[in-house]
């Protein structure tokens, strides 16, 4: 009798516990492809889960930004008490699904406006690209430096900006030669643009696009690349120097964890806004996961040398001291610290000042060094 | 043996035939599912869990407005040997005219009339090109069309990260929402926007009539069905070709009107602006014979299909392909069903 | 300009090789609108066998993908003589599909020996003029467009029509598969969703564009390379937008066909055969 009171108890104890999980669902803009964005953040759902036992998830990928709010309307039926939403686009449903539920807590990703159940978060690598571009500013024998980039919005031009700050750093004369393939994903325009860049003499490539297209086509040619949003070492050992990788397991464990402590509700979220760098360990400057810079190109990165106030230093040493101290908690250092003219001369950040939150969310300017169309540049 | 046509199928292996087809593709469906871990029955219940509550139904509804619209527009260009495949494109002229009005003249009680009739008449321009172009130059539609499609995509492209960007969208590639004048009532909290909806029907009961009880109709019958006969009745083909290619445009950019007015309230990037209506209403079209009218039937029957895989990927965080292969499959058996149905074997040669 | 006439080659290859083998079949009077699904899925699965067994090996499992796809697509457009139009449109739809579904696993492999793009290149330019020879110098070329031409006469003089029309899918799918492989096992040597990322479509139009002729084929591919790859070499360096020269290559093929004047599609190109009618 006591056996089976036991196993009752028991049994009553799983269910308990089964019901006691939190429920948190996924709303992914594209499909989980093999790099891109919404790889990246799936890969965060599932570190979470795996971390977190109380933490059950659900996602649903490739939702067009017209279908955001009828998939919130499923999955708050279906229980979710967190939502997700990991696009820009989806920040009208977002906002619209928030004021029809209120009990249920919303985060958006990229996001800028919040209520008290809408939360916003991003992981940025704006800090990683200027260290990428110091390391591309000294491997660029031609002073050209190729970006294939996707769509023309805030934070690809954000991203462009720091990367060419950070190669004018190293070598002022230095040109960054962008080419716009207005697409998240499409390996053949990649392709054809890299190509096209490699003929204009450009020798070194960053990109924003989904696929390691780029490090592909860069590597046969001999030229370096840096690797965007996932490792991509392994697409050319020894051609990709660096990259940026994201954690967004990071933001997602210590959002849901405050939720499940009660520290947020859908009341009071109103004011939380992830803007998570290199210091919260959200974001990573890597080749590979704790690779900062591909062992093959530290020599060639030490002899490179570049002035720091006057003085000589090598570019992998000044890349090395300011991770370091952008990883630390109280970083003193800021790519986005004036005073910045754009190209057209125009100062953009005082002299003295940084950047701040809102300027970073909304540029539209382009640095000086940046070469080639830019769609909704400012007069 | 050969298979020869069946002038009147009986009723009863008509219904077999498409039996018989239906579960072939349920069949190789659940086989996938299974593949997946998925319980086959479990699966086809999701897939027609729309139909079940009031949620799934705007589903439906709303995926059907587009689909009709341009389908109806389809069945009567199909039907006279006009192969408009650039329905998107003629859909996201539309929906590049409805921004125009609503960002550039003053809101009013006119707003919405007018995004209608310039969307429209943009998309019937995108179609009409094609038309003149192949009465002119004897260039094929099919790759007018098609081309066409990635024009009016870089088209929008830079329209929203140039000249109409918006001065309330950080940066981001949308135009300004449009003025409370330039939205379409929706119904409910639903995604409908009905006025579309209600243009849709009086579309395809419009050209049915316009097709079956008028001369023009009688002529693009002849048309489409004869052109042999056509020339030696006298009639302008080119003349006929191009009506029916602006009639069909026309409607498309309604539905281009209805995306963005009833739910985007913006123009955006293309890729977000249509799911693909302007391809699946081929397959309406087509599945309702050459008959407008038909089209109220095929288009719901279509958005249940995309409804119901949405559902099915949602539900089981399946990816999103999964809405491809059930289409797909589904549209086979249809396709194979209707075709074996009129014919009978013959045990001879 | 040496690099924008090998990008030319290099981009057009595969629309090189799939406008052939969807103009094989047009020509024998089958319209073939599933090429986009059918690249997607020999692409697939010509990785696959690529990455697990050998390059070479890859290519023909492609290709036979390809061929088996084109032969299913004879079920419905030959023996059922349904409409070849709406069955080449649900062929895309379940190949794009499955591609996705079934390779997942393959996602984020880099392949360790790709092939090298000019040995194709190379096979892509002699399939195209295989193929002139085959249509003017041999039987089956001449039963092929007697086939796509007048179906009933063919028939008359003792041609199974069918039987030639499902050997026409089936090469041509072969063809097909083969513009997959190039893709996934040369071009960008690694598996991704949708990576023929509207070749396909594009590859039809090259069939309308070339007026079904295998030499005029070569032209009309190159051409397009070529202007695929100057929208990104001559964006940024004219004050013009660059959405306007990613429009280009769409624009200028509508104006080349329009200037090359009318081309005759073959006769009975997407009417199913009825030998009662």
């Amino acid at each position: 009798m006591r056996r089976i009171l036991g196993f009752l108890l028991l049994a009553l104890g799983l269910a308990w516990a089964q019901g006691d999980k939190l429920k948190a669902c996924f709303i992914y803009v594209g499909p989980i492809g093999d790099a891109g964005w919404t790889y990246a953040h799936d890969v965060g759902r599932k570190k979470a889960e795996a971390a977190l036992p109380w933490l059950e998830t659900r996602y649903v990928e490739s939702v067009p930004e017209a279908q955001a709010l009828p998939v919130i309307d499923r999955f708050v039926r279906e229980g979710c008490q967190v939502i997700f939403a990991t696009s820009f686009g989806y920040m009208e449903a977002v906002l619209e699904g928030a004021k029809k539920y209120p009990n249920v807590i919303f985060a958006h990703a990229t996001g800028i406006k919040r209520a008290p159940n809408v939360a916003t978060y991003m992981a940025d690598f704006y800090q990683v690209y200027y260290l990428n571009g110091l390391a591309a500013g000294a491997l660029s024998k031609t002073g050209k430096v190729g970006y294939v980039a996707a769509f023309p919005i805030p934070e690809v031009k954000r991203h462009i900006n720091a990367f060419t700050l950070g190669v004018r750093a190293v070598n002022p004369k230095a040109q960054v030669l962008v080419r716009w393939i207005n697409a998240w994903y499409d390996p053949a325009k990649a392709r054809e643009a890299t190509e096209a860049l490699l003929a204009q003499g450009a020798d070194v490539f960053a990109f924003t696009e989904d696929t390691p297209t780029v490090i592909q086509t860069a590597a046969k040619k001999g030229a370096y690349s840096f690797g965007h949003y996932t490792p991509m070492l392994k697409f050319a050992p020894d051609h990709v120097v660096s990259g940026q990788i994201v954690h967004w397991d990071v933001i997602y464990m210590d959002f849901l964890k405050k939720v499940k402590e009660g520290v947020y509700t859908p009341k009071n979220l109103e004011k939380v806004d992830y803007f998570w760098l290199l210091e919260h360990k959200a974001v990573e400057m890597g080749a590979d996961y704790g690779v900062p810079i591909n062992p093959k190109h530290v020599p060639l990165l030490q002899k490179a040398q570049m002035t720091v106030g006057g003085r000589k230093v090598s570019v992998h040493d000044r890349i090395m001291a300011l991770l370091k101290d952008m990883q630390s908690p109280k970083p003193t250092f800021d790519p986005f610290t004036g005073p910045i003219q754009d190209r057209k001369g125009v100062l953009r950040i005082p002299a003295g000042k940084k950047a701040t939150l809102e300027e970073l969310l909304t540029m539209e300017w382009a640095a000086p060094g940046v070469v080639g169309d830019w769609p909704g540049e400012p007069k | 043996m050969r298979w020869e046509l069946d002038p009147s199928p009986s009723p009863r292996k008509v219904l077999l035939t498409y039996a018989l087809f239906l579960s072939l593709a349920l069949l190789g469906l659940g086989l996938l599912f299974l593949l997946y871990g998925v319980p086959p029955l479990k699966a086809y219940a999701l897939l027609l869990s729309p139909l079940t509550d009031t949620l799934g139904l705007a589903e439906v509804m709303r995926r059907t407005i587009p689909l009709l619209l341009i389908g109806a527009g389809l069945a009567l260009a199909f039907r006279i040997g006009f192969f408009n495949i650039g329905a998107e494109g003629q859909l996201l002229m539309g929906a590049v005219g409805a921004a125009y009005v609503a960002l550039f003249v003053p809101p009013g009680l006119w707003s919405l009339p007018l995004m209608f009739l310039f969307g429209g008449s943009l998309g019937a321009l995108w179609a009409g090109l094609a038309a003149w172009l192949r009465a002119r130059f004897g260039v094929n539609e099919i790759l007018t069309t098609l081309m066409q499609n990635y024009l009016v995509y870089y088209l929008v492209v830079y329209l929203v990260a140039g000249p109409w960007k918006g001065q309330m969208v950080f940066g981001f590639l949308y135009t300004d929402r449009f003025p409370p004048e330039a939205q379409l009532p929706r119904l409910g909290d639903t995604l409908v926007h009905w006025p579309t909806l209600v243009l849709g029907m009086v579309a395809a009961m419009g050209l049915q009539v316009l097709l079956f009880r008028t001369p023009l109709g009688f002529e693009w019958r002849v048309l489409g069905e004869n052109p042999e006969a056509a020339r030696y009745l006298g009639l302008k083909g080119g003349r006929l070709i191009l009506l029916a290619a602006l009639l069909s445009g026309f409607l498309a950019g309604l539905a281009g009107v209805g995306e963005v007015a009833g739910i985007h309230l913006r123009l955006l990037e293309p890729a977000q602006i249509s799911l693909g209506y302007g391809f699946t209403a081929i397959l309406a079209a087509w599945l309702a014979r050459g008959r407008p009218l038909g089209v109220l039937l095929t288009a719901p029957l279509l958005g249940l299909i995309l409804a119901g895989g949405d559902a099915l990927k949602l539900a089981l965080s399946m990816p999103f392909r999964v809405v491809d292969v059930a289409a797909g499959l589904l549209l086979l058996s249809f396709i194979g069903a209707e075709a074996l149905s009129r014919r009978r074997p013959v045990w001879r040669r | 300009m040496e690099e924008a006439l090998l990008r030319a080659v290099l981009f057009g290859t595969p629309l090189l090789l799939a406008g052939l083998g969807a103009l094989l079949s047009e020509r024998g009077g089958v319209v073939n609108l599933g090429v986009e699904g059918m690249m997607a899925l020999s692409a697939l699965v010509a990785f696959a066998v690529g990455l697990k067994v050998h390059p070479a090996l890859g290519v023909l499992a492609g290709m036979g993908v390809g061929a088996l796809l084109g032969l299913f697509l004879g079920v419905f457009a030959v023996s059922l003589r349904a409409n070849q139009f709406v069955a080449g449109l649900a062929l895309a739809a379940l190949g794009l599909g499955a591609s996705g579904l079934l390779g997942k696993r393959y996602e984020g492999v880099p392949l360790p020996n790709p092939l090298p793009e000019g040995i194709l290149a190379a096979l892509a330019l002699a399939l195209a003029f295989g193929l002139h020879l085959l249509f003017s110098r041999s039987r089956f070329g001449l039963y092929l467009r007697s086939v796509g031409e007048n179906p009933k006469a063919a028939d008359l003089f003792g041609v199974s029509v069918d039987g030639v029309r499902y050997l026409a899918l089936a090469l041509g799918g072969g063809m097909i598969g083969l513009a997959g492989a190039y893709l996934s096992l040369a071009y960008r040597p690694s598996w991704t969703d949708g990576m023929t990322a509207g070749l396909g479509w594009v590859a039809i139009a090259l069939v309308i564009l070339a007026a079904w002729q295998p030499l005029r084929a070569i032209f009309g591919a190159y051409l397009f390379g070529l202007l695929f790859f100057l929208q990104f070499r001559l964006q940024g360096s004219v004050p013009i937008p660059s959405e306007a020269f990613a429009a280009m290559p769409y624009l200028l093929v509508i104006l080349v066909l329009a200037l090359s004047g009318r081309a005759r599609a073959p006769k009975a190109l997407g009417q199913p055969f009825d030998r009662g009618r």
